[in-house]
């Protein structure tokens, strides 16, 4: 790609997330001139752009997308939701373009298609918010390239069904009505919906409020506050006829054929409906291409294969496809052969698009997908000249220690006094440690990115959601620019995405619930990054309904998640945490909003995977909080090298609360396990060769030697032979054959060359 | 409350006193066979229970 592409798609992404933010910024916290004024700098630079990498589809587009945005900068239009929607819809599709043309060059085949499609919704707002104030019917009939104003887009998706239906079997112009009767039109004797009860072929007829209702006791029985409207397949002249009384009140539109097929807003139940209709006509192939006893049983599967295929195709509205099959059914029981029928079912397979590779989840596909950087190109980090500067020095300083070795090799093999040279050696050692660890720290430093960018896409997300759930949320952020390891913070994404989500779905009330229950009306979720030594602290919190813990017990108890005792032993406080069990949810219960078969053990597991901790606090009626407790970077563990049983692992520090020694009086046996107490505490011992499966060996008569652990269950404790060493070491994962050996937390190299073993004690310690 | 046959414009007034006074009454509209707007916008707005399928074939299918 050239050097130009890189920088347009670099900075194209840039502009779509910032005008993202600032149109987000807009629908939440209201107009202001610089806010606007941002957001359309943003739309006029990426219409230029891509005039500059000649992407002509782009270009008209966001040519169309620039003057709405001009038209809200000059007060001439209000940034309603609708307009605010398409903005946004408009940038989704930029982005997915952007996406497309690094990997390829090139816009993706339906660009031209889909930037029309975007461009006229977005003229209509420009012309249908000018158009609530005509009075005229529209005169001219409507081609292809014009508008439809956004209440007629909502009427067709209410009523698709019918109207496909209607257009199969007759095929014609379809128009729609918008009738708003002045208040006083009763005493003009007049009645609106008996003249919609005229209208001919009526497909679609909303009646609705045009302002809110008034309290029932003052409410004017006489006063018309409705809007009629509706999609009628009768000639335009019949429809003026009808309404000539009423025509200052009325507008008739014609619908262009194009705005018939399915909106923007069902993509995600596009994607859905396309691979089942394809798989649907696949099936149907391939019941014909099984060997048949002939005679009527041929033509009983021709015409079930037929008719099957034809309905799935008029329910995924593609008409034209559905009677090409009706007609290869006819033929082929005409001619008693399955041919004609198979061969129409080939092309319309073959015209049946591929799904889109959308999302997996319902929501708009952009909205996450875009955290990390694409999938096939390198991934880029973005990193400070400072950083890259003192990683410079470091390297000089690295050439100076080589040089020095060097010289004391010469003056080894020259024979020197050894004592001189055992301190230049050692002088020269501590350099090079010096050096090694600057320059680890330095890279370390490189590989630090402020969390902000596992957040740039909850706003929106939020927003979307929230919408989808008829639910007012509003999103906090804080803690944007507190730094952590790269790798953790991309592992952090999806399970942070989860929490944001469950907080959405499960947390917050809807806001007729919050009313009643004294709360604002919009629910807060606040996502908060800090640091505390040299952990990373993320909490997600909301002020929704929290988590009962009468309902988790009872959960608890119905999927047999611990023993009854158990469960009452625990307090409140300690039941909630139970959410992060594996088979708390089922998978009913995990609705498509939340993601379909994430629970919150996949949560915990994955923090857990880079060395963090997942807990949960929450008050029924006032809200939860989810706390996740991270390592500020992966790079270097603390190790204890311990001799086992005549092996030697390495056991993790931090799992590791404290190691003692004890007489052996002090040991009792304590139900069916030998075990101690250790300050008011029960502490049962824990074989770690029967564990790790090695031969068991008698206790020593001494002194005995333990690791004590805090697991899930409480403490226990490890015997040990001995402790050889505390390291510090970069842990290498499990990798190959034994990635996914349970107990082991990884392998290091030691000073000897030899591999040490470096045992996962969660995973081990039952 | 039970609105029967054909209900012109000026049952809309009394509809509304009616529920004003009572209004968790259920309205039962199955035996009307045509409804003037403002009779249907007087139940639109207070939403009151309502008895079967409207009689007047109309709203039935289009009235929500």
């Amino acid at each position: 790609m050239s050097a130009m592409s890189e920088v347009f798609v670099s900075e194209s992404r840039e502009l779509v997330q910032q005008a993202t933010d600032d149109l987000i910024a807009l629908e939440r916290e209201g107009f202001t001139v610089d806010r606007v004024d941002r957001i359309f700098r943003a739309f006029h630079t990426l219409k230029g752009s891509a005039g500059l990498v000649s992407l002509p589809a782009m270009g008209v587009m966001m040519h169309a997308a620039e003057e709405l945005i001009a038209a809200l900068r000059a007060e001439l239009l209000d940034a309603t939701p609708a307009i605010i929607d398409q903005a946004l819809a408009c940038l989704d599709v930029m982005s997915r373009w952007i996406d497309a043309f690094e990997v390829d060059g090139a816009l993706p085949p339906d660009a031209d298609a889909e930037g029309r499609v975007t461009t006229e919704r977005l003229r209509a707002l420009l012309a249908g918010q000018a158009g609530q104030s005509e009075t005229r019917e529209n005169q001219a009939g409507f081609s292809g390239d014009q508008p439809v104003p956004a209440w007629v887009a909502q009427l067709i998706e209410a009523e698709q069904a019918q109207i496909a239906d209607r257009l199969r079997l007759i095929p014609g112009a379809l128009f729609a009505i918008s009738y708003e009767p002045n208040a006083d039109c009763y005493f003009n004797g007049d009645d609106p919906i008996d003249l919609m009860r005229r209208v001919p072929d009526l497909l679609a007829c909303h009646i609705e409020a045009r302002a809110p209702w008034p309290a029932t006791a003052d409410l004017d029985p006489y006063r018309c506050n409705l809007r009629l409207r509706g999609i009628s397949a009768a000639p335009r002249d019949a429809l003026r006829a009808i309404f000539q009384f009423v025509s200052d009140q009325t507008h008739i539109v014609e619908i262009p054929a194009v705005a018939l097929r399915p909106g923007e807003g069902a993509k995600a139940q596009d994607a859905e409906t396309a691979v089942m209709v394809r798989a649907l006509v696949e099936e149907q192939r391939r019941i014909l291409a099984v060997p048949h006893g002939g005679g009527e049983d041929l033509i009983g599967r021709i015409n079930a294969a037929g008719r099957a295929g034809t309905n799935v195709l008029r329910h995924a509205l593609r008409p034209e496809l559905a009677s090409r099959v009706e007609d290869g059914r006819s033929a082929a029981t005409a001619e008693g052969n399955v041919a004609p029928l198979v061969r129409v079912l080939d092309e319309v397979l073959a015209a049946l698009t591929p799904p889109a590779a959308g999302s997996s989840d319902g929501l708009a596909p952009s909205a996450g997908a875009r955290a990390s950087g694409t999938e096939t190109g390198a991934r880029l980090l973005r990193v400070e000249e400072a950083k890259v500067d003192a990683l410079f020095n470091l390297a000089s300083e690295l050439i100076v220690v080589k040089n020095s070795i060097a010289h004391l090799v010469t003056r080894a093999a020259a024979e020197d006094d050894p004592s001189d040279l055992v301190r230049m050696f050692r002088r020269a050692q501590e350099s090079v440690e010096r050096v090694a660890g600057d320059i680890h720290g330095a890279i370390l430093q490189l590989r630090m990115v402020p969390v902000a960018q596992v957040f740039r896409s909850f706003p929106r997300l939020v927003r979307d959601m929230a919408q989808t759930l008829h639910k007012k949320v509003r999103l906090v952020t804080g803690g944007d620019a507190t730094e952590c390891d790269k790798t953790i913070v991309d592992r952090l994404s999806e399970p942070l995405l989860h929490l944001v989500r469950n907080a959405l779905d499960h947390g917050i009330e809807e806001p007729a619930q919050r009313r009643d229950a004294g709360k604002p009306e919009a629910g807060t979720i606040t996502v908060q990054a800090s640091r505390t030594g040299d952990r990373f602290i993320l909490e997600v919190s909301d002020d929704g309904r929290g988590i009962d813990p009468v309902v988790v017990r009872q959960k608890a108890q119905e999927r047999h998640l611990l023993a009854e005792e158990a469960l009452s032993a625990l307090s409140d406080d300690q039941v909630v945490d139970l959410i992060f069990s594996a088979g708390f949810s089922t998978k009913a219960e995990i609705s498509e909003i939340s993601g379909r078969g994430v629970g919150m053990d996949v949560v915990r597991t994955a923090i857990e995977r880079v060395g963090g901790r997942v807990s949960v606090t929450s008050r029924v009626g006032e809200g939860t909080r989810v706390r996740l407790d991270l390592p500020m970077t992966i790079a270097m563990s603390h190790i204890m090298v311990v001799e086992v049983g005549g092996q030697v692992f390495g056991l993790p520090m931090d799992a590791v609360s404290e190691t003692v020694r004890l007489a052996p009086d002090r040991i009792s046996r304590i139900k069916n396990n030998d075990g101690f107490v250790l300050r008011d505490r029960v502490v049962p011992i824990c074989s770690l060769a029967e564990l790790m499966n090695m031969p068991p060996a008698p206790p020593p008569a001494g002194v005995r030697l333990f690791v004590v652990t805090e697991g899930s269950g409480g403490p226990a404790a490890l015997e040990i032979d001995a402790i050889r060493d505390r390291i510090e070491v970069v842990l290498k994962p499990m990798q190959g054959l034994l990635t996914n050996a349970s107990g082991y937390a990884g392998t290091t190299l030691l000073g000897d060359g030899s591999v040490l073993l470096v045992l996962d004690l969660k995973e081990i310690v039952p | 409350m039970v609105l029967a046959g054909v209900c012109p414009v000026e049952d809309a007034e009394p509809l509304l006193q009616l529920l004003q006074a009572a209004p968790a009454a259920s309205v039962d509209w199955s035996g009307c066979s045509r409804l003037h707007t403002a009779v249907f916008q007087v139940i639109l707005a207070v939403r009151p229970p309502l008895t079967g399928p409207c009689g007047d074939p109309f709203v039935a299918r289009w009235g929500r």
